[in-house]
């Protein structure tokens, strides 16, 4: 028996999942303000320490990036699209494209050695792109954290307040941001946001 | 009524929109530009309000937030009224519609006034306190006439059609004050590149120099302005925020901006999709407050009649508005800035009687101006009393002595209808004191100005600099050192050439002496909004009041919307002249935010009505709410309540389910429950160290239910956790404690026991769980899964992973009704397909919804606690019963352990779990009674207990309840009663707490 145990919690295409939003409904506007939910990714959080050279080493040659070791930032592989978001100095988010999570867990589990964590979390939150020229103004009306490009240039992430729920706030590339929200907040945070956006023309695609 | 009082030509409003608008149910016109308090000026409208105690009438004496009378209640609709609005704050458009909030019938002819001429004598300082304090009972009728004879306006009373919202800001420098000093210091922090915020409360940023003499580069100052806000709004980073009131400092230069986007538009948001108003919550390294300084009018006899303006507002309606208030004014002043306002007057066309001037030989070049132009000049004297009652008809003015307080020379008597005065200016310091700090006095400027703040800095008037160039200069440099301190490299601002004004010094003078004893005299006002008068602050100087604390309390100095805004440094003076100290010595009372009124809906934002409190969902909740749920607030969880079918009562519901699970199946959403993953070779001895009860020989997929103490050896949490793996638990919280908890066992292990290789993570969303419990529960499980769920191979408190409809699923056999149950988790997204796949089966096995109400009768029933509902805080293990679940000889000492063996954790009399079994089996104790040994002794009873939880059972065919009860475990059989609040008394027997199934026959099957 395996001292940890893992499996896949994902069952075959023909069960139907359902995310987060699945019971609201999208929101046609401008292009001003765009959200679109990016459902059923792979979400994983790694714990371990900072300095086992074997967790480095798995987290690059599994996911293909640099384990971020600087607070508040975010390593991301533009190939696969997988991306890896410290979170605090023992803790790492992982999201990864739909379906690799129990095979990435399994590949990293073989590499690391010594103690660390891996825990699936994608049944928890789901993920949330924003696009267009208001982006600033929405999140400036909905969290306290300074998301001017002078304190958050790409590359950032943060776990923060987002109106009166938690979230984690990134900032992949130039064009987009993201919100990682967790599942029993969100039917909250699709209305805080349909209402913040109201006068942007909001378009919230779930 | 046509705009007498306005002048052809000037000012910056727009003559070609005439906008009509209604005070007091007249219709006037004003334009584009004005302000309610210019446009009834420009009218002819003197008398705007009643005063507070007296109610007397009152007219605008101010320009600004510093306007102590014309308090309007706006709003043309229902909805949309806002009371406490000061005329001159507020922009002017199409259709307002204003009224007076004092004065009955109307201000005009009030009877108020009637009872306030009789009355007004010995409605002294305290009136109210002395006269509404007894009897105590007698108050909630007392402060319903005095509100309505108050009148302090009224909120709405249907729905506010509005949005407001809050916005969260960041900057390098915020500039409080769009006037010469802040313009000046956000043009140099904003050429630098830093974020700067600029904000001003004013319609029109540019201050005072929207209505000064002086010129700029040779030009109207005006032109100045327009080119830095030109500039200004060219910067990315530099954000403008007009009609923009920072309403508090707070610690960490925090401030709180409150923005009116539509207010100076319309009643309500012209557009549906607009906030009216938005609270800007800016945090900002470095702070400028450049605020001004408001004019001091000065205190003499009568200075309440409509017609009594400051000096600064008579040239502000002249130059800004192009509205000259009166026909003929008199100057009372102890400064060259009172001259401004006669040269002003004159310029308008109308007549300057005198200007009186308390110095002996002002030699300004103001005062050669006025010379110059005829104006005839009274020195060494000021105007001791105004003449009128609903108007000024004109002005005593005697020679007088400041140092002596006394009236010398010759009297005279000048015919006017406006009196103008000004004692000097008084910083506005309001903000810097809002952290705490307190204003420090200046004998040269005869001022307070701002206290030291971190990463404050104070320029132009609220710094006590009144010169145009030094100002400009002073802010320069500010602006620069605040870019400078926030890492910034400097560009540097040319400054405009300023022409030198040569100035006399001003004189210090407050109240104004009459021939009578101030007592005596007629009414000298210090606060016109409280209706404070210098007589009253001598009567409580008299009476013992010595701190200035006391006498702002015993009189309303500076209570209400106003906050002392006009009166508070001549009342502080006054007080020090009458106590014999200096005015430092005296002190200020504390300014506190906000610094004006701000409506509710701004504070509230859009944390109201369905956003007000996140509610939490589980994967189901759509199907609860399709089933017809009622639901329960569980901390932020909405969670089923009952699933009432057709018209059933929630009794009837509960009834129903608790059957079906104890017949048949039933279902329960348990995706609330607190869930951590806990992995690493240490994660079964940290376990053993949070929870009370032995972990060390559970073995992999089994279960065990655990206790968890604060280390006062109370109980704070329970919960089943499973060992999946040697180094690998999860464990589950109550609903309410998951976070708290998972801080709980971070605090322990980061704090106390860095040492033990172990990781927590919160798993409560990505697991949901869905419990299946009564007889029949295997049968319908295993039309599903994969699992082989034989009694002998998956046993109680075991776990199994397998399919369940198709989903990869753990599933626990753990039970909190007594019933054979499976808790089904599977990950969230998959959950509602599990679920609508048992539901399949719904018919075959009578499967049955059940909510939280029958999940608690049902564990009530077997004597299961809820922490929070059967303990308080206060129960330790043994107190419930459960020294089964106590590790007493762990080797490792775990979170409470030590506190049981205290004296008071030993002692027998403590209050214990116990059932309680009502004689009557039809009653339901309530939750919460008191428990009493002997119902015959007289009151106040000794209470030994209460009821924590209390249900009718379906199966047992009665009421039970829990209890807590002193010596509880001792007194199995006894009788106790429940002495109810209608007289009756509730007799039940102590019995165990379980009431059900003691052996654990039917969860074993």
């Amino acid at each position: 028996m395996s001292k940890v145990a893992v499996f896949n919690q994902c069952p075959g295409s023909e069960v139907r999942a359902e995310s987060p939003l699945a019971h609201l409904a999208s929101i046609k506007g401008g292009s001003s303000l765009v959200v679109t939910e990016h459902a059923f990714l792979g979400h994983l959080i790694l714990r371990g320490q900072a300095d086992n050279e074997s967790l480095k080493a798995a987290v690059q040659s599994v996911i293909g990036v640099e384990l971020p070791l600087q607070p508040l930032t975010l390593a991301l592989n533009e190939t696969t699209g997988a991306s890896v978001q410290w979170l605090s100095p023992d803790e790492w988010l992982l999201i990864l494209p739909a379906g690799q999570e129990y095979d990435v867990e399994q590949n990293l589990r073989q590499q690391i050695s010594g103690h660390f964590s891996i825990v699936n979390v994608g049944g928890g939150q789901t993920l949330l792109r924003l696009t267009g020229s208001k982006v600033f103004d929405l999140l400036s009306k909905s969290c306290v954290y300074d998301v001017h490009e002078r304190n958050f240039p790409v590359g950032k992430g943060v776990s923060t307040t987002f109106a009166k729920a938690t979230a984690i706030i990134r900032r992949p590339n130039e064009q987009e941001w993201e919100l990682v929200i967790r599942r029993s907040f969100s039917d909250y945070c699709y209305r805080w946001i349909a209402d913040a956006g109201r006068e942007f023309d909001l378009t919230f695609t779930v | 009524m046509s705009q007498v009082n306005r002048l052809g030509s000037g000012g910056y409003i727009d003559r070609t929109q005439t906008l009509t608008f209604t005070f007091n149910g007249n219709q006037y016109t004003g334009y584009k530009g004005d302000t309610l308090a210019s446009a009834l000026l420009a009218n002819g409208v003197g008398i705007v309000n009643r005063s507070f105690k007296y109610s007397r009438p009152r007219g605008i004496v101010a320009a600004g937030a510093e306007e102590p009378n014309a308090i309007m209640q706006l709003g043309a609709t229902e909805a949309a009224q806002v009371p406490n609005i000061r005329a001159t704050q507020q922009a002017l458009y199409s259709g307002l519609t204003a009224r007076s909030t004092n004065g009955w019938p109307n201000v005009e002819n009030d009877a108020m006034g009637l009872i306030g001429k009789l009355g007004g004598p010995m409605m002294g300082p305290g009136f109210y306190y002395k006269t509404f304090m007894a009897p105590a009972s007698m108050w909630m009728t007392y402060e319903k006439f005095i509100r309505k004879a108050a009148g302090l306006g009224r909120s709405p009373k249907e729905k506010d059609p509005d949005q407001y919202d809050h916005y969260h800001r960041h900057c390098d420098v915020l500039v409080i004050g769009a006037g010469p000093a802040g313009l000046t210091a956000a043009l140099a922090a904003g050429r630098s590149g830093a974020r700067v915020i600029l904000c001003d409360e004013q319609e029109q940023m540019g201050g005072h120099l929207l209505d000064t003499r002086d010129q700029l580069n040779g030009k109207d100052a005006s032109l100045w302005v327009s080119q830095v806000l030109a500039e200004l709004a060219t910067m990315p980073e530099v954000l403008l925020l007009p009609r923009t009131t920072a309403n508090g400092l707070h610690d960490h230069n925090f401030a709180t901006l409150h923005e009116r986007r539509t207010e100076h538009l319309a009643d309500t948001a012209p557009d549906a999709n607009q906030v009216r108003s938005r609270m800007h919550h800016v945090r900002a390294h470095q702070v400028i407050l450049a605020s001004g300084a408001h004019e001091r009018p000065l205190v003499y006899a009568n200075n309440d009649v409509p017609g009594n303006m400051l000096c600064g507002a008579v040239s502000t309606y002249i130059r800004r508005y192009a509205v000259v208030p009166g026909q003929r004014l008199v100057v009372t002043t102890t400064n060259d800035d009172g001259y401004r306002a006669a040269l002003d007057w004159a310029e308008a066309g109308r007549e300057v009687v005198a200007i009186v001037d308390a110095r002996p030989s002002p030699e300004g070049d103001c005062v050669k101006e006025a010379r110059k132009k005829g104006i005839r000049i009274i020195t060494g004297s000021a105007v001791f009393e105004a003449k009128g009652s609903k108007r000024v008809t004109g002005a005593r003015v005697s020679g007088v002595d400041p140092a002596t307080f006394t009236l010398t020379g010759v009297k005279d008597d000048l015919a006017c209808d406006t009196i103008a005065s000004s004692g000097g200016f008084s910083p506005v310091v309001h903000l810097s004191a809002h952290t705490g700090t307190r204003p420090i006095w200046r004998d040269d400027i005869i001022g307070f100005v701002p206290g030291k703040v971190k990463g404050l800095t104070s320029v132009g008037a609220v710094n006590g600099v009144y010169a145009l160039d030094r100002i400009l200069a002073d802010a320069a440099e500010a602006g620069t050192n605040a870019a400078l301190a926030s890492g910034f490299n400097v560009a540097g601002v040319e400054l405009p050439s300023v022409t030198k004004q040569l100035e006399s010094k001003p004189i210090a003078l407050f109240q104004v002496p009459h021939e009578k004893p101030t007592m005596r005299a007629p009414k000298q006002f210090v606060d016109l909004q409280n209706d404070v008068t210098a007589a009253g602050i001598e009567l409580a100087t008299r009476e013992g009041f010595e701190s200035i604390e006391h006498v702002k309390r015993y009189t309303a100095l500076g209570f209400g919307t106003d906050q002392g805004k006009l009166g508070n440094i001549n009342g502080m003076a006054i007080a020090a002249r009458l106590l014999n100290q200096t005015i430092p010595e005296t002190g200020t009372t504390v300014f506190r935010p906000n610094y004006t009124g701000i409506t509710f809906g701004a504070i509230a934002g859009r944390h109201c009505r369905d956003l007000f409190d996140p509610e939490r969902y589980t994967a189901l909740h759509a199907w609860h709410l399709q089933r017809g749920a009622k639901f329960e607030d569980v901390g932020q969880w909405k969670r089923p309540w009952y699933f009432p079918v057709g018209n059933e009562t929630m009794h009837d519901a509960v009834q129903r389910e608790c059957r079906a699970v104890r017949e048949k199946v039933g279902i329960l959403d348990a995706s609330t429950l607190g869930k951590i993953d806990i992995q690493g070779k240490d994660a079964r001895e940290f376990i053993g160290r949070v929870y009370t009860n032995k972990w060390a020989q559970l073995g992999v997929d089994k279960c065990r239910y655990g206790l968890m103490c604060k280390d006062d050896g109370m109980v704070m949490d329970d919960g089943v956790t499973t060992c999946l793996g040697d180094n690998h638990f999860l464990m589950t919280t109550t609903t309410g404690g998951a976070a708290a908890i998972l801080e709980w066992l971070e605090l322990w292990h980061q704090t106390e026991w860095p040492e033990l290789e172990v990781y927590f993570t919160s798993v409560t969303d990505h697991w949901a769980t869905m419990t299946l419990s009564g007889p029949k529960a295997r049968d319908l499980l295993s039309e599903i899964t994969d699992i082989d769920l034989s009694k002998d191979t998956f046993k109680f408190m075991e776990c199994r992973q397998g399919q369940v409809a198709g989903v990869p699923a753990r599933v626990y056999r753990i039970s909190f009704t007594g019933e054979l149950t499976y808790e089904i988790n599977v990950q969230a997204n998959y959950a509602m397909h599990v679920w609508k796949a048992l539901f399949a089966h719904e018919h075959k096995y009578g499967l049955t919804p059940y909510g939280t109400e029958t999940m608690h009768v049902l564990r009530a029933e077997k004597g299961f606690i809820i922490v929070g509902q059967d303990t308080d805080g206060s129960v330790t293990p043994e107190d419930l019963g459960m020294q089964w679940c106590v590790g007493y000889d762990k080797p490792f000492s775990w979170i409470g352990q030590r506190a049981l063996s205290r004296p008071d954790t030993r002692r027998e009399d403590r209050k214990q779990l116990v059932g309680l079994k009502p004689v009557d089996p039809k009653v339901v104790l309530q939750e919460g009674a008191q428990i009493v040994l002997d119902p015959k002794q007289s009151i106040p009873m000794k209470m030994v207990g209460h009821v924590t939880s209390s249900y009718f059972s379906p199966t047992l065919g009665h009421g039970f309840a829990l209890a807590l009860l002193m010596g509880g475990s001792k007194r199995m059989g006894e009788k106790v009663y429940m002495p109810m609040a209608d007289g009756t008394v509730i007799e039940a027997e102590v019995v165990s707490p379980i009431f059900l199934d003691p052996k654990g026959v039917r969860q074993n099957v």
